[in-house]
């Protein structure tokens, strides 16, 4: 069964992000972590004010849907988003910052198609925490640059 | 040298004199230009004002109480005026318009300003061109006038809806001052930057004036992106119509 995520936004920092702010709080997401889940496609919708997508993934929890936000036509469209991209059943994996209860759902930062094309960005808080944890836990690891889009 | 090349040279020296001033006094009575497309100057990703919000605003007691039923009533379900497709208003519209860029569209006696957010659109009138009072429709960003201060656009707007659903808030009794300027340079992108200091003033909401400022930097040759938003909505009440009629949906 479907659950729609309704979420309420206060002022959103993340890079290309800010746009959200606008219309909803980002305070249910943290967005100092990426999460790359991948599924397949069972909805999505390019739209303002935010970009509807539900994927069927197959996890511990056995097949089941989940339900994302993300950003609205515009900013998509800025960072690399073009019509028809993302289409019904096509295997995608999508970089979600995670709710911070834990559950399942998250707002998409980027995608990756299945025909091998990425929009969004990379956010650097997420990269910054990243690098924090990994000086602070003595790994030596090499990160990929963000790639803003204005 | 000869009297006729001494009053020669005086002649010219004054000539000269009388263009520099005329070229000085063009220059003054022509305001810049803002034309054009304008986004979040700074660092990057900072929407908003480009000064952050004031930790808490001088609201008056009753100003907070009714913020504060709004926010109890909506955040159990996470909505917003822009999730129902409506635009921020002022003061929100022009301090950042959730972080989307505008479009200034510049003539002598009106200045048109466009925010890329639900298409919210301002419209800033000159002397002759101004409404009379009496005509003026409130709305969510009021009704704006204009004047020049030197190289200092300042619009002073009015007629704004009581509004508790913007970070922004205030009464219909709100007045909102502001001074737009160029930074005598450009940012380290070589962008034009523009400075828009806001003052609101509003007796039923504040002890004292809301002051905050926004920088916008420009885009060369920019353009706005359309942004629909209803159809979502219109699309869902066409398809609950159909269903309801028994036929497919158009």
């Amino acid at each position: 069964m479907k659950r729609l995520l309704k979420i309420l936004a206060p002022a959103l920092l993340l890079g290309f992000a800010v746009a959200a702010a606008a219309h909803h709080s980002a305070v249910q997401f943290d967005f100092t972590k990426q999460v790359p889940i991948k599924g397949k496609v069972t909805h999505f919708r390019a739209i303002n004010p935010h970009m509807q997508l539900t994927l069927l993934v197959s996890d511990k929890k056995g097949p089941h849907e989940i339900v994302f936000e993300g950003h609205s036509t515009n900013n998509m469209y800025r960072n690399g988003y073009r019509k028809g991209m993302i289409s019904e059943g096509d295997m995608i994996t999508v970089n979600v910052a995670p709710l911070k209860d834990g559950s399942d759902g998250g707002y998409v930062v980027s995608a990756e198609t299945a025909k091998g094309e990425f929009f969004g960005a990379r956010s650097t808080r997420a990269i910054d925490a990243a690098k924090a944890q990994a000086i602070a836990e003595g790994q030596s690891r090499t990160l990929k640059a963000s790639a803003l889009v204005e | 040298m000869t009297n006729v090349s001494v009053l020669r040279t005086v002649g010219l020296s004054i000539a000269a004199a009388c263009a520099v001033v005329a070229a000085v006094a063009v220059q003054a009575a022509t305001p810049p230009d803002f034309t054009g497309v304008w986004t979040n100057a700074g660092a990057p990703g900072l929407g908003g004002a480009t000064r952050a919000a004031p930790a808490a605003l001088p609201l008056k007691p009753e100003a907070k109480a009714r913020i504060d039923a709004y926010a109890a009533l909506v955040t159990p379900t996470g909505e917003t005026p822009g999730g129902w497709c409506l635009g921020t208003g002022m003061p929100g519209s022009m301090l950042g318009s959730g972080g989307y860029p505008m479009e200034i569209v510049q003539r002598p006696d009106q200045i048109t300003i466009i925010y890329e957010a639900h298409g919210e659109t301002r419209h800033v009138y000159f002397g002759a061109r101004n409404a009379a009072q009496a005509d003026r429709v409130p709305g969510r960003n009021g009704y704006s006038s204009g004047r020049w201060e030197g190289d200092t656009l300042v619009v002073e707007t009015d007629n704004v809806v009581d509004q508790v659903d913007q970070r922004w808030a205030h009464s219909d009794e709100a007045k909102i001052v502001e001074r737009y300027h160029l930074e005598p340079k450009p940012d380290e992108q070589g962008r034009r930057v523009l400075v828009a200091d806001m003052v609101m003033t509003d007796p039923k909401f504040y002890t004292a004036p809301v002051i905050a400022q926004k920088k916008w930097a420009q885009v060369p040759n920019g353009r706005l992106l359309p942004y629909e938003c209803a159809e979502e909505n219109w699309t869902k009440r066409l398809e609950e119509l159909a269903k309801k009629a028994g036929v497919p949906a158009p």
